[in-house]
């Protein structure tokens, strides 16, 4: 547990050592402003967080694999691999280490985005409940994204494969739904209930969804078993 | 303290070493002497857990690296071959954090991390920021962090590469003192420095251990004659056949292109400098310079090589 968190530290402060931490921010915040302004200021606004966490999760997709492309491969990049896995460290350690430290620097963004629904609190009521409930969707999704992310980054030694290839897991994931929108065959139900769209969708709209809650904790833990066992099978090389 | 039987490690079909076998003692300092890719990094890696054998085994301080590979790890301090290390990093920092990795206390840690600084001459680099320190003073770091928790072993993948001579010479200062705490092993391709810093060396060419011994019986072992080179001012043609003459010399060649000098090949353990400096200053032929021929490393594998060959 220890060293993870000291791993897990190690990633956070090393986001704000580098541009990548402040990038990501500015990216997500600043898109989301964007999107918050001009919605309030086009439309009739309304104290309603529905449109800005479909724009929050959508702009999480993008952000999160480069958040954590260079958690793995940057340290086989440079050769630091080696003395970290020197180290008397478990190779699971390594894994929930970087991923909690990505996770962590994913919470700090999502929480600067509070001021929406608090600003939204000053000029009406928005339903709170259904406002938390959508938070909790958000960092669920993102906690799924990330476990993606340190997969494929445990996959290469270049970051901007690890960026692609966690980009095109998460739009399978994301885009597989569409399969259940026509029919509803076996595959389409199979294909929604894997979809982190759909799953996404119940805390979009307020219901705290235990089948989406239990989804999205089985994806994260199936992918960084994966990284785990990616990990793992480098030393056989 | 490290226990080496029978390593093998195949990348695909070829084998990168070979039934690697040996032991080093506590407080020994042994060098891993071997030509580019001989297998010495393979050797070392495998030795810290970074990779498994495909076969044999090995434990360090009494822990199997395979069964036992984090109690094996505690004991190890490793300098990898390119001391690769988080240049976003301030130096202290770096330290404190492979420290708790290495599982120190931040109490341990506090004392330690003062003492190594010091020791690694980077008392006033702190709170520098790694990225921006020069080759040589990154490689202080490097090696600051394999002493950090004082490990009983300590396996330094070519402690001295990229070093200006200065540098190269405090850093063997630094591994001689460790001699007797740690159990030291240590890679390098250039012979003099296996000389200069280490009581033993184990040879490796092509995978497979060709010597192992202490530096000076290494050196007599594998050749059975002595070498000098001298210079005359005046060249004389009698000159081979005067030192001929002299005990001992069992042969004298003009060095082809360079006029006035000559190579001598004496028997072992004589030293013939002072017979030969006579006998040209009686004869007035003007000495400019006289002195014995280093084995080189080439010289020292082509012996342990073809030795190899016979036998096999």
């Amino acid at each position: 547990m220890r060293n993870i968190l000291t791993i897990a530290q190690r990633e956070l402060v090393a986001y704000f050592t580098s541009p990548m931490g402040y990038v990501a921010m500015f990216f997500f915040l600043g898109v989301c402003g964007l999107i918050y302004v001009l919605s309030s200021a086009m439309s009739t606004p309304k104290a309603d967080m529905t449109g800005m966490f479909h724009s929050m999760v959508f702009l999480s997709l993008l952000i999160c694999p480069v958040i954590t492309m260079a958690l793995v491969a940057q340290e086989t990049n440079m050769g630091t691999y080696e003395l970290l896995m020197t180290r008397p460290v478990r190779d699971y350690e390594v894994v929930v280490g970087k991923y909690l430290g990505a996770l962590a620097l994913y919470a700090v963004i999502i929480l600067i985005t509070a001021e929406f629904p608090l600003i939204y609190g000053i000029f009406g009521k928005p339903d709170w409940g259904q406002t938390m409930c959508g938070y909790l969707g958000i960092f669920l999704t993102g906690m799924a994204f990330i476990s993606i992310g340190v997969f494929t980054s445990s996959l290469t030694s270049n970051q901007i494969a690890a960026a692609a290839m966690g980009i095109f897991i998460l739009l399978f994931f994301w885009l597989v739904g569409w399969l259940g929108a026509g029919g509803s065959g076996v595959i389409g139900e199979v294909a929604k209930s894997i979809s982190i769209y759909e799953n996404f969708q119940d805390f979009q709209r307020g219901i705290l969804s235990g089948k989406a809650l239990i989804f999205f904790v089985t994806l994260t833990g199936f992918f960084l078993f994966l990284a785990t066992r990616a990990l793992e099978s480098r030393r056989t090389v | 303290m490290i226990e080496v039987a029978g390593l093998t490690k195949y990348y695909g079909p070829h084998p990168a070493i070979m039934d690697v076998s040996f032991s080093v003692k506590a407080g020994e300092v042994v060098a891993f002497l071997g030509p580019n890719g001989a297998g010495k990094t393979t050797c070392m890696r495998i030795l810290t857990g970074f990779m498994p054998a495909s076969g044999g085994t090995a434990t360090i301080a009494g822990f199997d690296i395979h069964e036992q590979s984090l109690e094996a790890r505690r004991n190890i301090g490793y300098l990898p071959e390119h001391a690769s290390l988080y240049r976003d990093m301030r130096v202290s920092q770096y330290l404190r954090y492979m420290g708790k990795l290495q599982g120190m206390g931040s109490v341990a840690l506090k004392d330690r991390l003062e003492n190594v600084l010091g020791r690694c001459g980077l008392s006033d680099r702190g709170g520098q920021i790694i990225g921006t320190l020069s080759r040589g003073y990154r490689q202080r770091v490097g090696i600051a962090q394999a002493l950090l928790h004082d490990p009983k072993v300590l396996i330094l993948d070519e402690p001295t590469i990229g070093l200006d001579p200065n540098q190269i010479r405090e850093v063997r200062t630094l591994i001689k003192s460790l001699a007797g705490d740690h159990t030291v092993m240590l890679s390098t391709h250039i012979l003099p420095e296996a000389q200069a810093t280490c009581e033993r060396v184990i040879v490796i060419n092509q995978g497979r251990i060709v010597g192992d011994d202490t530096t000076a019986a290494l050196t007599h072992q594998s050749r059975d004659v002595e070498m000098m080179m001298f210079r005359v001012k005046q060249d004389d043609a009698s000159i081979p056949g005067l030192l001929r003459g002299l005990p001992n010399i069992t042969a004298v060649r003009a060095i082809r292109g360079d006029a006035g000098a000559y190579q001598v090949e004496t028997t072992i353990d004589c030293d013939c400098r002072s017979d030969v400096a006579r006998a040209i200053v009686d004869k007035g032929f003007g000495l400019l310079e006289l002195r014995p021929l280093e084995m080189t490393l080439e010289d020292v594998f082509h012996e342990l090589t073809t030795e190899e060959e016979g036998v096999g």
